[in-house]
């Protein structure tokens, strides 16, 4: 019998379809990831060559996930590259270098707020004025809140001078398009991606063991955990939370803050392991978020690459420019800078009111320091393991009643979820939901217990995977490959980060 | 070159008794600078030297031997 070849099919898998970008869980990925891992160590001496093939590839996944819209990606790309250029060469202090300095803050900004705010603010005017402006209709290029960020770090250090311009155009465009960091971050810095760039590839065997390792952690976190409690349960309590009991909200809630941990995690963790084959170091973006012992704690190791930014180019300078009001002045830097982490996530007030709410968290931290250590140190609490637990808990619950806001469908529906709790508890219905759905509970536990561990034992599995013949570690990725089309029968779901 | 009330005043104000501070040491070595208290240090200086920074001068400074860099050139300017 001949192969009946439809091509129009073919044609699919090289053309945009919507909503169905080349995620790092698809085997089309996979396929076209082998192909290029095979060309480019074909010219893994021939500079030009490696750089252009990824170059391509890049843009190729980004037209993939973003159609024609992967011009706006080349624009701000070229955009930034001049403003750095001319930023390098014009005198300190004169007032054409801060014309163009604040043109190209408006220019990234203004792209970035044209697609992702603009009908947010026309749904605001209308509110205020009664008014019938029509939504337009606006396509929201993925990535683009990642890549826009990326681009304004380079040109602010050079505006800085704490970062020299590159001179390759080639390299700045590999900078912005790599398709690792591209769709949803970590958000990588110019000055330590630049020199990987420019470096020859060197991918020692120990790279090639933890990438395969990230890999098979992030599918493991992204499908198995996220992916299947996200669809069994917790959208399903997300969508009408007055339908069902503070029992069942409760541990809807905390299945969300394992989901949206495990979802944005298990991609960043591919994202480091697929740049790790290729020969690259990408930022790292999570550090056992649930094990802060404080706001500010759980800052430092919840999307790290998003907070530093903001404290280097929003924080810094604004608590620079507030330093006279000392405390207060801190206080209001900390606020405006947890509100745009909030804004920055989507043109929705339920993420306002998630930022407002860290915002308030970390202020009235600000304010209660010095209170809580003279009241630690006279209950001699100070450092005791009794105290580091409390405070673990509490963060943590603060934490999961910030993410009830971030996934409801608005701020209402948010407090229903959380009047559901208080109000409708029936403890009751715990011991029916683990016979209704014993998986959710096991894949919750799994999910916790595995977060919980301690830091070495990681370390120790790791290594384990790193020691071993490559030829094992391409088995055990091929079983984590298979155990994860079990559990995708229910579908593929794009990242939650997506949206941003 | 770091020197001695340069040095005494940033100790004093993160209640340090003794710290070793080179040139190239970063705020984030030193216990107790962080980014909250940044702005005290950065205050306590000012006070100290009788200087006014710009936002931008500290925001540039990538160690603590340009933070002195620039006390110095603030008070050559004196």
């Amino acid at each position: 019998m001949p192969f009946n070849i439809d091509f129009s099919k073919v044609l699919q898998l090289f053309t945009y379809q919507e909503g169905d970008p080349l995620l790092f869980s698809t085997s089309f990925f996979i396929f076209f990831f082998f192909t290029l891992l095979l060309f480019y160590r074909l010219f893994a001496y021939k500079k030009n060559l490696r750089i252009f093939t990824l170059i391509i590839f890049s843009l190729f996944f980004y037209y993939k996930a973003a159609g024609e819209y992967f011009l706006i990606l080349v624009v701000m790309t070229v955009a930034n590259y001049y403003a750095g250029q001319i930023l390098g060469n014009l005198k300190e202090g004169t007032g054409k270098r801060r014309f163009i300095f604040v043109l190209t803050l408006v220019v990234n900004l203004g792209l970035l707020g044209y697609f992702k705010y603009t009908n947010f603010f026309i749904r605001i005017i209308n509110d205020i004025s009664s008014g019938h402006i029509d939504a337009l209709d606006i396509f929201l290029p993925i990535g683009i809140s990642f890549y826009t960020f990326k681009g304004l770090s380079y040109v602010i250090d050079i505006y800085m001078r704490t970062f020299q311009p590159v001179k390759s155009f080639r390299d700045f465009s590999l900078y912005m398009f790599f398709f690792a960091d591209l769709l949803i971050g970590p958000i990588d810095r110019a000055a330590d991606m630049l020199p990987q760039i420019q470096s020859d590839i060197n991918v020692p065997k120990e790279n090639i063991g933890r990438g395969t390792y990230l890999i098979m952690s992030g599918l493991f976190k992204k499908i198995v955990i996220a992916d299947f409690i996200g669809l069994n349960f917790v959208d399903r309590i997300f969508g009408d939370p007055t339908r069902y009991t503070g029992v069942e909200n409760l541990l809807a809630s905390y299945a969300y803050t394992l989901q949206l941990y495990c979802d944005f995690s298990g991609y960043t963790d591919m994202a480091i392991g697929v740049a790790l084959l290729l020969g690259f170091n990408i930022m790292d973006n999570f550090n056992a978020p649930f094990k802060a012992t404080s706001i500010t704690d759980f800052w430092r190791r919840w999307h790290i690459s998003l907070s530093s930014w903001l404290l280097d180019y929003l924080f810094a300078p604004l608590q620079m420019k507030l330093r006279n009001l000392r405390i207060y002045g801190n206080a209001i830097a900390l606020f405006i800078t947890f509100v745009a982490i909030g804004f920055w996530h989507g043109s929705n007030w339920t993420f306002i009111f998630f930022g407002f709410l860290h915002g308030l968290y970390m202020t009235a931290s600000i304010f209660l320091k010095k209170p809580k250590t003279k009241i630690y140190n006279k209950l001699k609490l100070t450092n005791t393991k009794i105290l580091k637990f409390s405070q673990g808990v509490i963060t943590f619950h603060l934490v999961v009643f910030s993410f009830i806001f971030f996934r409801a469908f608005s701020i209402q529906s948010g407090w229903d979820v959380v009047n559901q709790i208080f109000s409708f508890f029936k403890g009751v219905v715990f011991m029916q939901f683990v016979d209704a759905y014993p998986m959710i509970i096991i894949l919750m536990v799994i999910g916790y217990v595995l977060h919980f561990l301690p830091e070495k034992l990681e370390k120790w599995t790791e290594n384990f995977v790193v020691r071993m013949p490559i030829v094992i570690q391409a088995l055990l990725l091929t079983a984590m490959i298979l155990l994860v089309i079990q559990f995708k029968f229910a579908g593929l779901q794009p990242n939650i980060y997506f949206k941003f | 070159m770091i020197s001695e009330k340069f040095k005494k005043t940033i100790l004093n104000e993160l209640n340090l008794d003794d710290f070793d501070i080179q040139d190239d040491t970063t705020a984030d070595q030193v216990p107790g600078w962080d980014s909250l208290n940044h702005i005290n240090v950065i205050l306590a200086v000012e006070k100290a030297f009788d200087v006014h920074f710009k936002g931008i001068e500290v925001l540039k400074c990538k160690n603590i031997g340009e933070l002195q860099k620039l006390v110095n050139t603030k008070l050559d300017q004196k």
